[in-house]
């Protein structure tokens, strides 16, 4: 019977030419499993499922961005990427931060939804993925949240609307970031709520790292998987 | 007090505790009530005057076409579009894997037009290898009980009625072998029709959709039969007719699932649990519900009576559930009596049963008491988004004394003792398919799926006595994110206190079957038909009426 975002059940393939428009779930479980089979732990590749989805229910190319991180990051040992902790948003040597590890690290503390709290953060790579985790903490605290850089800025409200620079934030690569509250900001209207198909590479080159999470069956593991009887009767 | 009403502390001293509640065994014992989701559904049509009919028909004398199915709900209209195909024995699978079925159907939010129709026709025969959009809430496919199937086709179109024992002994024309819902391979998002209060509570989709096949199976046998015997054909008695449900073929692919959805696993206990406490402290059971209570039994012996099964462990379950029905209608002479709270004193006379017994006798003890536990079923959905979220601030010593109070049960398996890690959970890479696997006779351990709950929570246990108590768990989880999922079940089970299975899911002796039980017996199922211990049969809707026969008196 049908599984509700069951990670585990039979996946789908992707489709060898012309992209296709995915479900969140689909696009948040290919994520999930993809970030998983790239070397995050599960715990933070929920948070990478998460995120991608979220940016994916919003019309912004999510599970793109989370792709060109994951190759990014590939031979990176976590603690190069990390922030050094909840108070210093930047990594042991300097070096660009994970957008999830940024992300979970904000939304724990929650320390961001607190009356006039501010930081500032070292270089992040691909840092559109750090804005579900700021829906996290304006939904948790009823306060708007903006992440600023170079002059531009994204806003994000408690309900989840997001407005601003949003192209710019979706296409950057790298930059250091303002995280603050948005207050005064003047909202926009909503984004569609779909995005646009996900492109054949997006699709085939996550799905090749969600691959990376699946056993090549046994002989014996293929017998157990069926009725001990036959089923023509 | 009045009648209705006991305080909270009487509820919750009535409730049983996760650690009774959450167990294998027990779990894999239990029966549908009135508060799974099928009757759920059947209630709401019933109640709301639902109307059904069927505007497309074009099956040849093959038995190959497609068929529309609406319902008419008071806001919306949802159809299901059945193709029927012709399938030689040799590809008839019941496997996830299979590529090939004699019928296939989805679930359309709305009515089809031609194009849509035509679109489904070239993508829904293919199933997982097809692509369907946010216009469809379900796919799924069936088979034939090819032995069933067959008799009643030949013997309607003889004009004779199929020989009961035959149908008894199968219960169901066809058996779904998955129904997908909830963004699979395209369908629309849960949350964009989770507000709809005709699909709030959970699998609603999916049961419309399966009780919709229901009426297509029978049609399908006296569409063939009327084509094989002309003038001769009769249709199928009502009565036989009735007592046909739907049959599902389950594999290990629905096991993982209440692993993976700790708040809605937890939310259908509490909300049974609930219900069960309610009926306890009721302080007088009226004739009208000590009535309701002798035709329920009544009606689970003649269905235990009916129920069959090869299977070794079902076999002796079975003899369990007989044995007990029959000593809970032996003690139902001189009661109730005068003790304070009749349905409690029921209940205690039941602990001496087996755990077939026990989860029978409460899904006994709910039937007469609809007005008093059907609201319930309005909290058995779940915002799983709204407990994602880690709470980082709790400290390290917090967290410690969460896990020694909630997975004491876990703390206490030794793991490095190969029967409690003997196996493993994880996805085949050439199937996609859930499977499990010997940890110290198969390769790929490396690859497991997170269903070893027991053992990571052991992990971290042992990982917080490096730490500082008073240190937030946002520190610990930045430097050791391999926690991080284990963290977040236990902050779930915190506030939701059913949302962990309490046993340990790689030890050798594990049986899936029980995981796959409790679903299904959330869903409505009944005759549970074991094909190994990792496979089962059911039947769905059996004895309830049809979409057709709607409205039919009152539905409970």
């Amino acid at each position: 019977m049908a599984e509700r975002n069951d990670p585990t059940s039979s996946g789908f393939t992707p489709p060898t030419a012309g992209g296709a428009r995915l479900s969140c779930n689909e696009a948040e479980m290919l994520c999930l499993k993809a970030a998983r089979g790239a070397g995050m732990s599960w715990g933070l590749a929920e948070e990478a499922g998460y995120a991608a989805r979220w940016l994916y229910a919003r019309g912004i190319d999510g599970p793109g961005a989370l792709l060109a991180h994951l190759d990014w990051a590939a031979g990176r040992p976590w603690d190069a990427v990390r922030p050094v902790a909840a108070g210093d948003l930047r990594a042991h040597d300097g070096g660009l931060l994970c957008p999830i590890a940024l992300g979970t690290a904000i939304s724990d503390t929650a320390a961001l939804g607190e009356a006039g709290a501010s930081a500032v953060t070292g270089p992040v790579h691909r840092p559109v993925l750090v804005l579900p985790f700021l829906h996290a903490i304006a939904r948790g605290s009823g306060r708007t949240m903006a992440l600023a850089w170079a002059g531009h800025r994204v806003t994000v409200g408690p309900d989840g609307d997001v407005w601003g620079d949003v192209a710019p934030l979706s296409a950057l690569e790298r930059a250091e970031l303002e995280l603050c509250h948005g207050a005064g900001a003047e909202k926009e209207p909503p984004r569609p709520d779909r995005a646009a198909p996900l492109s054949t590479r997006t699709l085939s080159r996550l799905d090749d790292y969600a691959m990376e999470t699946t056993v090549p069956a046994s002989a014996s593991s293929r017998a157990d998987a069926g009725s001990a009887s036959g089923d023509n009767d | 007090m009045t009648r209705r009403s006991a305080n909270s502390s009487d509820l919750a001293a009535l409730r049983r505790p996760p650690a009774e509640v959450m167990r294998l065994a027990r779990m894999g014992s239990a029966h549908p009530t009135r508060l799974s989701f099928l009757r759920v559904l059947l209630r709401r049509v019933a109640r709301e005057s639902w109307r059904f009919d069927r505007p497309l028909w074009e099956i040849d004398a093959n038995g190959v076409g497609r068929a529309v199915y609406r319902a008419r709900g008071p806001e919306r209209s949802y159809c299901l579009v059945a193709f029927a195909h012709d399938l030689p024995d040799e590809m008839r699978s019941d496997r996830v894997i299979a590529t090939a079925w004699d019928a296939t159907f989805a679930l359309f939010d709305g009515e089809p037009t031609a194009a849509d129709l035509d679109r489904l026709a070239a993508n829904v025969p293919l199933q997982e290898a097809g692509r369907i959009g946010p216009s469809e809430l379900c796919l799924s496919r069936a088979n034939r009980s090819v032995r069933l199937f067959a008799h009643v086709v030949g013997r309607l179109a003889e004009g004779r009625q199929p020989d009961p024992a035959e149908v008894e002994a199968v219960g169901y024309l066809m058996r779904t072998t998955a129904v997908y819902g909830s963004g699979k391979f395209g369908a629309a998002d849960r949350d964009r029709i989770a507000w709809r209060p005709e699909l709030a509570a959970p699998f609603q989709a999916e049961m419309l959709s399966v009780w919709l096949t229901r009426e297509f199976t029978v049609d399908i046998v006296e569409h063939l039969a009327a084509t094989r015997g002309g003038a001769k054909a009769v249709r199928l008695d009502s009565e036989i007719k009735c007592g046909l449900g739907v049959g599902n073929s389950t594999g290990l692919g629905m096991a993982p699932f209440l692993i993976r959805h700790p708040v809605l696993l937890n939310n259908w206990m509490a909300a049974r649990e609930e219900a069960l406490a309610r009926v306890r402290a009721l302080p007088s059971a009226s004739p009208k519900e000590t009535a309701a209570f002798h035709a329920a039994l009544e009606a689970a012996r003649e269905n235990a009576g009916l129920w069959r099964s090869e299977h070794p462990v079902q076999v002796a379950k079975l003899a369990d559930l007989r044995r007990d029905l029959g000593r809970i209608a032996a003690r139902l002479g001189g009661w109730p009596g005068a003790e304070p709270r009749p349905w409690d004193a029921l209940w205690r006379f039941g602990k001496a049963l087996s755990l077939e017994g026990q989860e029978a006798l409460l899904s006994l003890l709910l039937e007469p008491h609809g007005e008093l536990v059907d609201g319930l079923a309005d909290c058995m959905s779940a915002d799983e988004a709204a407990g994602f979220r880690v709470d980082g601030k709790m400290t390290v010593g917090a967290l410690r004394a969460l896990l020694e109070r909630d997975y004491d049960w876990a703390l206490a398996f030794d793991f490095t003792e190969a029967r409690n890690a003997a196996r493993f959970w994880y996805v085949s890479e050439e199937k996609l398919e859930p499977r499990l696997g010997d940890r110290f006779d198969e390769a790929g351990a490396e690859r497991e799926q997170p269903l070893c709950t027991a053992r990571l929570a052991c992990e971290l246990h042992a990982a917080l006595a490096d730490w500082d108590p008073a240190t937030p768990v946002a520190a610990l989880l930045l430097a050791h994110p391999e926690h991080r999922f284990m963290v977040r079940r236990a902050q779930i089970l915190q506030t939701h206190p059913y949302a962990e299975v309490r046993d340990n899911l790689i030890a050798g002796d594990m049986l899936p079957i029980d995981l796959m039980r409790c679903k299904l017996a959330f869903f409505g199922a009944s005759r549970f038909d074991p094909r190994s211990d990792r496979w089962v049969r059911i039947s769905l809707f059996q004895g309830e009426p049809y979409p057709s026969e709607m409205p039919k008196g009152a539905v409970t």
